[in-house]
């Protein structure tokens, strides 16, 4: 079936099966795989996406769930001129990144927390990223980077 | 030049990781994501018996499924596919006989996923079920199932390894004299590695015969050499390339090689990429583990505190095959009676065969286990004695100049009185300790627990210790680095980068560090047992130093001075008449001259000598030493236990990647705690339990508590720039330190891990009786 | 060829169309944190999911009179936003908080959850211990239950084939009262539920219990209001020993539907000591969790 929606504020159209899954679709039919497979049952988070404001599990959306959505992935968090975004930037600058394999997961997640609450705190943060698995980092210093995020986006202000 | 006396520019200042970037913005590529033109995707048929007889294997109807490409069993290998170091007793594809739920019989190629589904589910397999063995404390009974294969020592063909020894005194008579003696038993669980990226290659033919497979393994070469062997191929026609890697932590290693070989043979066969890809389920069933541990420890001691015998005991449950486990046994033994001086001294461990999965390389190696022994009971001896666990602690640790149990004496490099003096500081343990010892609350209460560690560092006597590193001045003035050693998360190209940086006085955004390649990078054994940094840090800071040594060559032709005249700020160079001359012109100028702006560089570590059959020796170069304290809350009512706080100081010789390094410390200490807390594996007549994430359980951000982290520094000199490792130790002593802080909350000893819910507020397990789910390996699976 | 086709439903009439379609087994979908998971497991039991996540009268929180009403396909994030739910029953918003993550949280729904009936559901116990009912409709027309009715053993429920739980009501609790929600898990977050506890109650001006409420859940198959236990409250003045007496009632309570199973050691003691807990809470006993 075709399914239609937005992605990174681009305009898609994919003919894809109904039964696979948003993940799928966005791996597989449209390249971005910057979205990961963790466990494919919601429970690790490195499929996360922000659709219509919200951070869901991909691979719990069934792609034609995605119609008329919009999306966004990894992909489509930069700086304006296409480098890092300041949370992309702290992630960096704070040691956040191991392996990586969490990592756009945890950014949709810094990023959708963001959008809800401009100053959490740590324990909110935490609070925030519960449903992302990390193996690598034990988490403090992904904390840090969002923290810092927080902060310096309210010093822009 | 002392690189103690001198201020260091790149290493131990902060820095970026140097493929962060291409994390952050999700370009980074894990095998999941390579999508090449023609790729096949390939899956494994599986055994969904832990103990059987291959009876008839029948591939041929998957052939006839539509969109199936190939199909092999391990006839397509060379000796059926035998390989494994140290024992050789694993194939590729499992030949006459499979000895775990999850092990791979046949694999398939096809267009499309479901058709590789598809083509497993038609292969005709039968298998006759044999006596199967659950229990690693039965393995050696003389009716026991056998599950290993005939030994030509004709010992018990279950027993997996030699029995490894430590022995000093007669502990025996050392611990009849001891006015205390504890005698305790501990069991540790198995521990998945949940590495967040499941396992996958890419396997593509080469016009010449050959084979490249991406693999996320630790040690391309050892793939390699796997591959080149039951494919039959010479060397130089194999390429193994380590792609960016979702987290590894030991456990991709075997399960790699074999889904390598699998992917690289249909490859050959169908002259197509080929692409296999694991669900979590496939993984968690599949895939090898940290071996669960039953272990008996005696210690003997003084009134005053002073420890004076240990006599332990350990059988490592190593499942079916033998991977690493001899390894993990060795490291095991020698740790076993922590870092403490004693007389007397006998330790014996060894490790069997049973049909639990089956056992490999997991951080700590061996060491995890038994310091959850060893520190308890060391505990549990303060408790006796009315003495703090500290200060017991102070009073029998190792020190510079000791000569450990094993008959090393350490001459340098022993940090772990300041360790323990500063942990305790840091956490306000006095103070704590006194206030919640005198608590009595009905709902919750809390404790604080030390925990005391060492690990001998790299290779120890497994083997060659050596390492080698590239380097070299591209035409663009950029530097080309390439390392033996593999980064798969943990920070080593960086460490190398900023080693290298400093040594040829360079910015580190200068130089690049290539992808781990077969074709380009030297072979310098697995990258495993934290010696990343020492070993390989050594090899790349040769590589370094040599072409710094051309390049100063080349600079004192071109300021005419001698090269010990040479003052280097920032990157330039300046000689006798005090102008700065460019590192460009520097790099011009040695080509000018003919030079050759490469250079290799190879390090070997230290001999070390290990009498296996008298247990004495010098065992590791040198050890890493740490302690942790834990600050919990136990739910009474309930069994929950909440970590409220964790101190963690680790001596690391010297920190060369602070960010790297505290991030290493973290990762590990969470991995600590769920092993210490949440992670069990319950295998029910040999089928695996715990099949995805909502049931073998992870530490997640609001179950690990901030973390106060400090290294101390006691430089070892044979380190690059005195540094040792962070990457095993940071998980190895946080278990035993929640444990013996719900002691003292609780004045309850669990000694079997997890500590869980049930064993927190009964003291024992619960397992439900008789029923099982016996899980079809993944291939229930439905495709996507 | 797919496993199962999909259809998006914009009314609930249409959903009905589509679920008693007679050439089509179909089976509504809303967030799919249990339905996508169930579908790796084997072959789906069904030929076409539904997808009702998008049907505006299965998505309102309101309250109409002193009755509470929220759409079956309303997301834990909503009811956990709701400030008339946090105002009502804050017994639903804190198991809203703790069902997962903020991903589950923003596709979850309580009509999922009450459909596939798990026995360590964390909505389910809530809306029992408010006696909240289910309303539902199919081809034949309308009909409710008590969300403890819809609920029929582990993971089996009383819906007909083609029928949909269109939105939850339940009486607003008297002025006064307070609710709990309490959650055992093995780990902080993203855990299934080893037991968990629902309560309500007030106390009169006078100081004495006028109204009691208490549901545990993962204890037995099925959640349902402890009545004895809450008969036994009520007129009682809240105390430790009083809530005590309470919790090992509802261990007993438990045994005498589950017998004594493999787990019954564990959970007699810990269901004792949480029931006392929320107890303890609901009364205003202590703030400690």
């Amino acid at each position: 079936m075709v399914i239609e929606f937005k992605v990174n504020g681009k305009q898609v159209s994919v003919d894809a099966p109904p039964d696979i899954t948003l993940l799928d679709l966005l791996r597989d039919y449209l390249n971005l795989t910057g979205s990961k497979e963790g466990c494919a049952v919601g429970e690790c988070g490195a499929c996360a996406v922000i659709m219509d404001g919200r951070l869901m599990n991909s691979c719990l959306v069934l792609a034609p769930q995605a119609a008329g959505s919009e999306i966004i992935t990894i992909e489509g968090i930069h700086a304006p001129d296409g480098g890092p975004s300041d949370l992309q930037q702290n992630f960096i600058d704070y040691g956040a990144v191991q392996c990586g394999i969490c990592i756009p997961g945890m950014i949709m997640a810094g990023e959708a927390l963001l959008m809800r609450h401009a100053q959490p705190t740590r324990a909110e943060i935490r609070n925030a990223l519960a449903g992302n698995l990390c193996r690598c980092t034990g988490y403090q210093q992904i904390v840090d980077a969002i923290e810092a995020t927080a902060k310096g986006r309210q010093k822009a202000i | 030049m002392s690189h103690f006396t001198n201020p260091l520019e790149y290493v131990g200042q902060p820095a970026r990781r140097v493929d962060a970037l291409e994390k952050v913005t999700g370009r980074a590529k894990y095998i999941a994501d390579y999508k090449v033109p023609g790729m096949l995707h390939a899956r494994c048929l599986r055994s969904t018996l832990p103990h059987a007889r291959i009876v008839r294997l029948d591939p041929t109807p998957a052939l006839q499924v539509p969109g199936v490409r190939a199909v092999i069993t391990s006839d397509d290998f060379v000796n059926h596919g035998l390989y494994g170091f140290p024992v050789k007793d694993k194939y590729m594809l499992a030949w006459q006989k499979v000895r775990y739920v999850g092990e791979p019989i046949a694999a398939v190629a096809a267009d499309s996923p479901q058709a590789a589904l598809a083509g497993a589910q038609a292969i005709v397999c039968e298998l006759e079920p044999l006596p199967a063995l659950f229990d690693p404390e039965r393995a050696l009974d003389p009716d026991a199932p056998q599950v290993g294969p005939d030994r030509s020592d004709g010992r018990h063909p279950n027993l997996k390894s030699d029995h490894m020894l430590v022995c000093k005194g007669n502990a025996e008579a050392e611990l009849a004299d001891c006015p205390i003696v504890l005698d305790r038993r501990y069991f540790t669980d198995w521990q998945e590695h949940a590495y967040i990226e499941p396992e996958g290659v890419l396997a593509m033919p080469t016009p010449e015969g050959g084979i490249v497979v991406y693999a996320p393994n630790q040690s391309p070469f050892i793939n390699q050499g796997n591959l080149a062997m039951t494919l039959g191929l010479p060397p130089n026609l194999v390429r193994v390339i380590q792609p960016t890697v979702g987290g590894s932590f030991g456990g991709k290693d075997d399960i790699i090689y074999e889904s390598s070989a699998q992917a690289a043979k249909l490859a050959l066969i169908t002259g197509r990429p080929v692409r296999m890809v694991f669900s979590r389920e496939e993984s968690l069933i599949a895939s090898y583990k940290r071996d669960a541990m039953h272990m008996r420890i005696r210690l003997g001691a003084d009134p005053d505190g002073t420890l004076r015998a240990c006599w332990f005991r350990g059988i490592l449950d190593s499942g079916a095959y033998a991977s690493e486990t001899p390894f993990t046994a060795w490291r095991a033994s020698i740790h076993a009676m922590g870092a403490y001086r004693y007389r007397a001294c006998d330790v014996d461990v060894y490790c069997v065969y049973t049909n639990n999965g089956y056992a490999g390389a997991f951080r700590g190696f061996g060491n995890p286990e038994v310091c959850f022994a060893v520190e308890q009971t060391v505990d549990e001896l303060a408790d006796l004695l009315g003495m703090d666990p500290i200060d017991l602690r102070l009073k029998n640790c190792l020190r510079l100049g000791d000569e450990t149990a094993h008959g090393q004496v350490l001459n340098e490099s022993v940090g772990l009185v300041e360790c323990l003096t500063t942990a305790r500081r840091l956490s306000d343990w006095d103070r704590k300790r006194a206030e919640y010892s005198r608590q009595n609350g009905a709902e919750k209460r809390r404790g604080i627990g030390v925990a005391a560690m060492y690990h001998g560092m790299s290779l120890g006597a497994e083997g060659a210790d050596n390492a080698s590193g590239t380097i070299s001045i591209l035409p663009d003035y950029s530097v080309d680095l390439t390392s033996g050693l593999t980064d798969y998360g943990t920070g080593s190209r960086t460490v190398y980068t900023l080693i290298a940086a400093e040594e040829l006085g360079v910015r580190p955004e200068r130089i690049r560090i290539q992808r781990p390649d077969t074709n380009t990078a030297i072979d310098s054994g697995p990258t495993v047992a934290s010696r990343t940094t020492v070993v390989g840090g050594n090899a790349m800071r040769a590589a370094a130093r040599n072409l710094r040594h051309t390049l100063d060559l080349a600079a004192a032709d071109l300021l005419k001075c001698d090269p010990q005249q040479l003052i280097r700020v920032g990157e330039s160079y300046i000689g006798p008449d005090e102008e700065a001359v460019s590192w460009e012109k520097i790099v011009d100028h040695a080509r000018e001259m003919g030079l050759i702006l490469s250079a290799h560089g190879k390090w070997s570590a230290p001999k070390i000598e290990w009498d296996h059959h008298h247990g004495r020796g010098t065992p590791y170069m040198a050890y890493v030493y740490g302690a942790q304290i834990a600050e919990v809350e136990v739910d009474m009512r309930t069994g929950n236990v909440q970590v409220l706080h964790l101190w963690a100081v680790h001596d690391i010789g010297k920190t060369i990647f602070p960010q790297g390094a505290y991030g290493q410390l973290y990762g590990g200490i969470t991995q600590g705690l769920g092993y210490a807390l949440t992670e069990q594996i319950n295998y029910r007549d040999g089928y695996i339990q715990e099949t995805n994430f909502e049931s073998y359980l992870i530490p997640t951000s609001v179950d690990v508590p901030e973390i106060t982290g400090q290294f101390v520094e006691a430089p070892y000199s044979y380190g690059p720039y005195g540094a040792k490792n962070i990457a095993e130790p940071s998980l190895v002593p946080t278990a035993p330190a929640v444990a013996n802080a719900i002691a003292h909350a609780t004045g309850r000893r669990i000694r079997e891990l997890p500590m869980n819910l049930e064993r927190v507020l009964l003291g024992h397990d619960l397992q439900p009786a008789g029923s099982k789910k016996p899980v079809e390996a993944g291939l229930a699976i439905a495709p996507r | 060829m797919p496993r199962f086709d999909y259809a998006r439903a914009v009314s609930i009439d249409e959903a009905v169309a589509l679920l008693s379609d007679p050439h089509c087994v179909s089976r509504p979908l809303a967030g799919g944190t249990d339905l996508l998971v169930q579908t790796r497991h084997g072959p789906p039991a069904f030929q076409r999911l539904v997808d009702v996540s998008r049907v505006p009268e299965m998505r309102t929180i309101e309250r109409r009179g002193d009755e509470i009403h929220i759409g079956a396909a309303v997301t834990y994030t909503e009811i956990i936003d709701s400030e008339l739910l946090r105002e009502t029953a804050t017994c639903l918003v804190e198991a809203a908080q703790l069902v997962g993550g903020p991903a589950i949280a923003n596709a979850g729904t309580l009509g999922g959850n009450v459909a596939n009936a798990a026995a360590c559901a964390d909505g389910i116990p809530p809306l029992v211990c408010l006696d909240a009912v289910a309303h539902l409709v199919s081809r034949e027309g309308r009909r409710d239950l008590l969300v403890s009715e819809v609920v029929t053993g582990p993971h089996q429920n009383a819906l007909k084939p083609g029928e949909l739980i269109t939105h939850f009501t339940f009486p607003a609790l008297p002025v006064g009262a307070r609710s709990v929600f309490l959650k055992l898990g093995r780990r902080n977050a993203q855990a299934i539920a080893r037991l968990n506890v629902a309560a309500a109650g007030r106390v009169s001006p006078e100081g004495r219990i006028d109204f009691a409420r208490l549901t545990p859940g993962s204890a037995t198959p099925r959640a349902v209001r402890l009545t004895q236990i809450e008969t036994m409250l009520i007129g009682c003045t809240p105390s430790r020993e009083l809530f005590e007496e309470a919790g090992a009632e509802a261990a007993r309570a438990m045994i005498a539907v589950t017998g004594r199973r493999w787990s019954t050691e564990y959970k007699e003691i810990a269901l004792h000591g949480l029931v006392a807990r929320a107890l303890r809470h609901v009364f205003n006993l202590e703030l400690e969790r």
